[in-house]
């Protein structure tokens, strides 16, 4: 069975312009490493949703939401470092994932595949990326407010609600691309693209645009490889965007 | 008479994991003085700080006068210096519209430069290249957006190289002459407060003494606050009986 090869196309190329959207505020505020075993939650939700016969999306995207809010809850306590119970709990969701996967299955979970979706499914997939990476844009200025100074940024009324609102835009994201890219490398989607427009770009907004063309660029180049040559789509992206990145290293700004 | 009152403190006391940061602090800002708070490291200014611009939960009286407008000078930005992000866009944080700035925000944005005697070519220049000098006069004409009745700065020399000090003081005067701003600031430096300021609040998690720098600052006030900086200050105030000069 060979599905549309324009689906794969369209996923790639909307949900990478969303995970390029988000990636910046996500590396600046330096969350790239929980923001990446974030992605891990989605496998517990993919084997339930097997196991009850409903399309693994909603079990996806159910679980990944819980997380954000697990991860907004966490960096409130100031008393509790968050880095270390979310990088146990989240890989304890995957090893619980799968176990609770058949093995049939184990493989796409983890690294994606080229996705068979209903058309309505599709139709809601493309829309959410557009409208998450639409929603990063327009709030570009006060997530990147609460970055620069969250002191300055509470005197100007900007309260914890924002960082709620970033973990909510990126969790559902993540959901839209794990059917094509897979658990273990959705997270790595967000980052790749934004890593290699912060070598390149000298300000914040041309940061952004850079991070979203990159996104949509290397994810539509990484399907059309992976179909020209067989391999799977969410290594082949994942690599591509690694290897640019590397391009750009040279013309990373040094750092102070 | 109208009253210049702009912000009335009382019994201000803040709490932190149980332990008491801040015990009973009370005084007044009038308008466009320049009032500094001083004490030692760990005396409580930047909590005092955080709890009058409603950072932190306190017990007591914090009363604004209802319609001044607020200017707050953190001390440096959040960010890493690797961030790609231009001092224009620090300022684009307050501007109705990131992507497209209007000209009245762009000229606005030029008076407030000008005022702190910063050339049009920062704005290009990213958060991580400015120099400390650069970086403080930023954060100043950014508050000053808002054109603030009173000006909130932690330690506006901190991280401002020895000899541009006094440079940072000059423009902040400028600021209260020209404007008629407030100026509420912390310190350490004795020598700042006794030159810039009109009015002295010391500080060792409750006051220690209080009013213009000449008069409050007198050799109890000053044994208190530095003399004994390792101590907790009981409610008893200055006048016990333990001498200045121990535990340095």
């Amino acid at each position: 069975m060979h599905p549309p090869p324009h689906t794969s196309f369209w996923i790639a190329l909307l949900v990478g312009i969303a995970s390029g959207s988000v990636g910046p505020f996500i590396l600046l505020r330096r969350m790239a490493l929980v923001g990446d075993a974030l992605s891990h939650v989605a496998l517990p939700g993919i084997a339930l949703a097997l196991i009850y016969h409903v399309d693994p999306f909603y079990g996806v995207i159910a679980f990944l939401i819980g997380a954000a809010f697990l991860v907004y809850w966490l960096e409130g306590r100031s008393r509790v470092p968050p880095d270390a119970i979310v990088g146990l709990l989240f890989t304890a969701s995957l090893a619980i994932g799968i176990l609770m996967i058949p093995n049939e299955d184990v493989i796409e979970s983890l690294f994606g595949a080229f996705p068979t979706l209903s058309l309505p499914l599709l139709f809601v997939i493309l829309l959410a990326a557009a409208v998450l990476s639409a929603l990063c844009f327009w709030l570009a200025k006060r997530f990147l407010f609460l970055i620069v100074s969250p002191d300055l940024a509470r005197v100007h009324g900007l309260g914890r609600g924002y960082d709620l609102a970033l973990l909510l835009i990126f969790a559902m994201i993540v959901a839209l691309g794990i059917k094509l890219v897979g658990t273990l490398l959705m997270g790595a989607l967000t980052i790749i693209p934004a890593s290699i427009a912060k070598n390149l770009a000298p300000n914040m907004r041309q940061y952004v645009i850079l991070s979203a063309v990159f996104g949509g660029a290397i994810s539509v180049a990484g399907v059309w490889l992976a179909e020209s040559f067989r391999f799977l789509p969410g290594p082949a992206i994942v690599l591509l965007g690694v290897g640019l990145f590397v391009l750009s290293l040279p013309f990373a700004r040094r750092a102070a | 008479m109208a009253d210049t009152t702009v912000l009335t403190v009382e019994n201000l006391s803040v709490t932190l994991d149980g332990l008491s940061v801040l015990h009973n602090v009370s005084f007044t800002l009038k308008e466009g003085e320049a009032f500094a708070v001083l004490g030692p490291n760990g005396a409580g200014k930047t909590v005092l700080f955080r709890a009058l611009l409603g950072l932190l939960p306190h017990a007591g009286l914090v009363q604004w006068r209802p319609d001044i407008k607020i200017g707050y000078v953190p001390q440096r930005f959040a960010v890493d210096r690797s961030a790609p992000i231009s001092a224009l866009e620090f300022f684009l944080l307050q501007s109705p519209d990131f992507w497209r700035p209007s000209a009245a925000f762009t000229d606005q944005l030029d008076e407030e430069l000008r005022l702190m005697g910063l050339n049009r070519n920062v704005l290009r220049k990213g958060l991580g290249e400015l120099s400390g000098g650069e970086t403080q006069r930023v954060l100043i004409a950014s508050a000053l957006l808002q054109k603030p009745g009173v000006l909130l700065l932690d330690e506006p020399t901190a991280a401002v190289d020895a000899g541009f000090e006094e440079t940072v003081y000059a423009l902040l005067r400028r600021v209260q002459m020209e404007r008629g701003t407030a100026l509420l600031l912390i310190s350490h430096d004795l020598s700042v407060v006794y030159r810039y300021a009109q009015r002295v609040l010391c500080l060792d998690r409750s006051v220690v003494c209080q009013g213009p720098p000449v008069e409050a600052l007198n050799p109890e006030a000053l044994a208190t606050l530095y003399g004994e900086a390792g101590f907790y200050q009981h409610e008893h105030g200055p006048g016990h009986e333990r001498g200045p000069g121990h535990r340095h």
